[in-house]
């Protein structure tokens, strides 16, 4: 966004409007000569008047992000007129729900794996005492120490997915697409690695502070480019959310309902 | 007063813009007049005439849908003037984007774990390892 000096040319708002572009002109500095589109869809949503009416309450810095957040709701609106931002939100909604769903079928499959192991030390070692008669001893406490130190560091699991997931790993195995899509595509790999025990994670994440909103742009950016082009998307991110939002025409209207049910701020009413 | 599609109240909208309500007033489905701070916030944050251009652009059985959608994002704007409800929209990428390393690390355990659990799922590979001729 660059500000309007003394010898250039209208910014986008008063070519719109056909008048002269003063020094002063107070969207000038958002709305750059060369993006007409982008106040196009502003004025169709908002118009001037709206515009100027909430940035007139603002103080500086937060008039930058106002009218980012003004612009790309504009986009967003002029991309999907029905929905608009609430559509986003609730496709988002569902991704997380089905994130969710996945992480707890994960967390399931991994203390399943955390027992058979618990199971194969057992066996493991009541073995032992025959080998080392038979002269044919493994390199047990290698072997032991790697399945101990997979068992330690796995303290940090939670067993709560378990007793509430009991049958999940049952059909986790033949019906869950993620074992189908990750344990096919990834064994040959692994098979010829042999990873070597690594010190587990134990899912120990900070939680963002939300209200930060310096890097909100960083993410929101992209998507307003593509807007503004209308061209496919190219991030993995974008193109689930441009599957998703494909399929977001056809939500119910319940899921809009209870979706903005769930953020429907205080009502006024 | 004129009637309104619903009853002979004019609807919200009507009401708030001080007019009569006409039986083909595009607002009276979707602003009853039990409801007139909907409208109040949607005429504040975005304009009647906005809303009116943008409802006749969608389609009859989409515009109950856009009306919520833009009642929902005028009552954000209100509440936060900065962000709107572009704020929810960040707020929810933070946490796909959280989601989404969450599960990247986790399945890299899985698959430790499998690494590790083949050699014991294998029988001859185990009766190998234990007669000591190690590995083929």
């Amino acid at each position: 966004m660059t500000l309007k000096g003394g010898t250039s040319q209208a910014c986008a708002s008063c070519k719109y409007q056909r008048r002269k572009c003063s020094s002063e002109c107070p969207l000038a500095p958002y709305f750059p000569p060369e993006q007409p589109k982008m106040f196009q869809n502003a004025h169709r949503l908002f118009g001037v008047r709206k515009i100027l009416r909430i940035l007139e309450n603002l103080e500086s810095p937060q008039k930058e992000e106002a009218m980012r957040s003004i612009i790309y709701q504009a986009n967003i609106r002029d991309r999907f007129p029905v929905h608009g931002c609430l559509g986003i939100i609730c496709q988002l909604h569902f991704q997380i729900r089905q994130m969710e769903e996945e992480l707890r079928a994960v967390y399931a499959h991994l203390e399943m794996y955390r027992q058979q192991h618990h199971h194969q030390i057992e066996a493991l070692t009541e073995d032992v005492p025959s080998q080392l008669e038979l002269g044919m001893a493994l390199p047990q406490p290698c072997l032991a120490q790697q399945y101990s130190y997979s068992m330690g560091s796995n303290i940090g699991y939670s067993s709560s997915f378990l007793d509430s997931n009991e049958n999940v790993g049952n059909s986790f195995w033949g019906q869950h697409p993620y074992a189908t899509n990750n344990n096919t595509n990834s064994k040959p790999v692994i098979q010829s690695q042999l990873v070597a025990s690594q010190p587990l994670s134990t899912q120990q994440e900070v939680v963002q502070d939300y209200d930060e909103m310096h890097s909100f742009f960083d993410i929101i950016d992209d998507r307003q480019s593509y807007i503004e082009t209308k061209e496919p998307y190219d991030s993995s991110s974008e193109e689930s959310l441009k599957d998703t939002t494909q399929s977001m025409e056809h939500v119910a209207e319940n899921e809009l309902k209870s979706a903005a049910a769930c953020f429907s701020l205080t009502s006024v009413n | 007063m004129a009637s309104s599609s619903y009853s002979n109240s004019p609807c919200a909208a009507c009401k708030f813009l001080r007019r009569k309500c006409m039986p083909d007033c595009i607002f009276a489905p979707y602003f009853p007049p039990e409801e007139p701070q909907k409208f109040a916030n949607v005429h504040k944050i975005f304009g009647a005439s906005n809303v009116s251009k943008l409802l006749n652009e969608v389609l009859p059985h989409q515009r109950e849908d856009a009306v919520n959608s833009l009642a929902y994002e005028a009552e954000a704007r209100m509440k936060d003037p900065v962000y709107g409800c572009v704020g929810a929209i960040s707020v929810l990428q933070r946490q796909v984007i959280r989601l989404q390393k969450e599960l990247d690390a986790t399945n890299a355990d899985l698959i430790r774990y499998a690494c590790n659990e083949m050699p014991a799922a294998n029988p001859q590979f185990a009766r190998r390892m234990g007669h000591g001729r190690g590995f083929l």
